[in-house]
């Protein structure tokens, strides 16, 4: 068949292309869209063969202690506290250079009566349990180049670390409710628009979409935002990516407020400038947020052509602090390596040279918990490639 | 990552007017093609680990989300002999918030005639005028790329025709 002599059907297939191509959504529909994809980011970045779930046991934590103090913590109150560099305890050669979170600025203590009782106890997304040890998992996209390595090993500990004897404070939040997400979005002068299944809402402001969603299990997440500006309408660039992004999160009134370390990579041709989340710990420095694959993650604004393109971090909240004992040095060395035991003869042998304090989220249904834990580190050669083996030994004594 | 995958972003940019236009020359209300759009790209989002270019186009692998989604959405809610009720009986709302946008587009009436063509060779016109060749647009209907070019060109017909009889 052969139409090209119907002038009438050649004019009906242009109109047809015309309407096709002219056919679109409304104006800020695809950065809304965009800006809800965002927040469900973990869910396909992370090793997507791998999601095996977290590994929840719970233990029993003793009472805390008559001197243990309880506080609360409010993100959103606090002084932004510029740190450079990690916390390692001792430890010598590779580091899993990863990326991480942020932490509250400023607490309010008060006196508490005995801790938050049991808690689920944190762990690392861990591989199927028919993983023969062979590596074959990489790290997230948005991280290092490192390969992760999920699967069993046999562990040897290569490193040095020193745990200052005591306690160290748990810190709990409640899932908040749409009302405090439309508070939090007033707060930035933005009016609720919907609120789509799965979210405590989207929100319109001057030259920016919001979108808030609450904590999820799977992959762990704590409530989150997502602001979107109208690229249209953005001022010009700073000297740096740092510099624009900086400005911008002042400027929506959404900078971090805790400690924070500042990572700059290239994500799928997107600059991502991270304000990597800390808690400050007593005497010791800083202990970073990691997520379930053991990576530092905060508050992280993306960039494109120099210009920013979303922000997405932490929803501010209250956050409960109560201190409870923890662990040995070598019992935390000795927790590490016990899994050993059950790799099988085919498993890599891998040093782990590096241990740090970190702090990782357990979802625990309507309050969640950011639980102090030593993360264990080292790297085996395979075929060519350095891959990085990660253990996670909570640091709350059982 | 496949070194020859385009970022996601990409994939969105380029592609999110060109479903969006799909999805709405076969259901009633840009609303409605809003929330399929919407699902389609979280679906894809969420997909996107296990997309392989040897398998297929992105395009193709796209359209095909946006098909399937179209088609639940109209099995999930009944909604085709609605659609033919409203497409037929039923003048669009100038009020419609989201619809405001649209009511700029000039070739509105001419995806109305689209939208009531029967399903396949709706489905043949949607995909080939969203960019598709006839080579994807078979895959996608499961027949041959032959058939496909027959398919369209009798859809391209019968859209004449709806055409001149609502001008007659």
């Amino acid at each position: 068949m052969n139409d090209d002599d119907d002038l009438e059907l050649q004019a009906l297939r242009r109109q047809l292309d015309d309407a096709f191509e002219t056919t679109r959504p409304r104006a800020g529909f695809e950065d809304a869209l965009w800006a809800r994809m965002q927040a469900r980011r973990p869910a396909w970045q992370r090793l997507r063969d791998f999601l095996s779930g977290l590994v929840e046991t719970v233990r029993e934590v003793p009472a805390v202690p008559a001197a243990a103090v309880a506080a609360v913590l409010v993100l959103a109150i606090g002084v932004g506290v510029l740190s450079f560099g990690g916390f390692h305890f001792g430890g010598a050669g590779s580091t899993t250079s990863l990326s991480s979170g942020a932490q509250p600025g400023a607490a309010q203590n008060f006196n508490g009566s005995g801790g938050f009782g049991r808690l689920p106890s944190p762990g690392l997304q861990t591989a199927p349990t028919a993983d023969t040890g062979a590596p074959k998992a990489a790290a997230p996209s948005n991280q290092s180049a490192t390969n992760l390595y999920l699967g069993p090993a046999k562990l040897i500990w290569a490193g040095q670390l020193y745990v200052r004897p005591g306690s160290l404070p748990v810190y709990r939040y409640q899932e908040p409710t749409t009302a405090d997400a439309d508070r939090f979005a007033a707060g930035l002068g933005a009016s609720p628009t919907t609120r789509p299944a799965g979210t405590l809402g989207d929100y319109a402001g001057d030259g920016f979409v919001l979108g808030v969603t609450g904590s999820s299990r799977k992959p762990p997440s704590e409530p989150t935002f997502f602001l979107t500006p109208d690229r249209s309408r953005l001022p010009a660039a700073g000297a740096t990516a740092t510099d624009t992004a900086t400005a911008f999160l002042s400027a929506h009134s959404v900078s971090p407020v805790w400690p924070y370390l500042i990572a700059v990579d290239q994500v799928d041709g997107v600059t991502r400038v991270s304000y990597l989340w800390q808690f400050a710990v007593s005497a010791d420095p800083v202990a970073f947020v990691v997520n379930q694959w053991g990576e530092r993650y905060g508050l992280e604004v993306d960039l494109k052509d120099g210009q920013p393109l979303q922000a997405i971090g932490p929803l501010p909240l209250n956050l409960e602090t109560a201190d409870y004992p923890i662990i040995s040095a070598d019992q935390a060395i000795k927790k590490a390596l016990a899994s050993s035991a059950s790799a099988p003869a085919s498993a890599p042998t891998v040093r782990l040279t590096d241990a740090e304090l970190v702090y990782v989220l357990v979802n625990a249904g309507d309050r969640s918990f950011y639980e102090p834990a030593f993360l264990f580190s080292g790297t085996f050669p395979f075929y060519g490639a350095t891959h990085v083996k990660r253990v996670l030994v909570p640091a709350i004594a059982s | 990552m496949l070194a020859d995958r385009p970022p996601f972003e990409d994939l969105y940019r380029d592609f999110l007017g060109r479903i969006y236009a799909y999805v709405r020359a076969q259901v009633a209300t840009a609303a409605d093609a809003e929330d399929i759009t919407a699902q389609v790209f979280m679906n894809a989002y969420q997909a996107y680990g296990r997309f392989e270019t040897r398998n297929t186009t992105p395009a193709a692998w796209l359209f095909r989300i946006a098909r399937n989604a179209t088609l639940d959405h109209f099995r999930a809610h009944g909604r085709r002999e609605r659609l033919r009720r409203t497409i037929e009986h039923q003048p669009v709302s100038e009020a419609d918030p989201a619809g405001m946008a649209e009511e700029q587009i000039q070739y509105r009436a001419l995806l109305k005639h689209v939208a009531k063509l029967p399903e396949r060779q709706r489905d043949a016109i949607s995909l080939r005028h969203s960019g598709l060749s006839f080579e994807e647009v078979g895959v996608l209907m499961s027949c041959s790329e032959d058939a496909a070019k027959m398919l369209y060109h009798r859809a391209l017909k019968a859209l004449r025709e709806s055409v001149q009889e609502e001008m007659a």
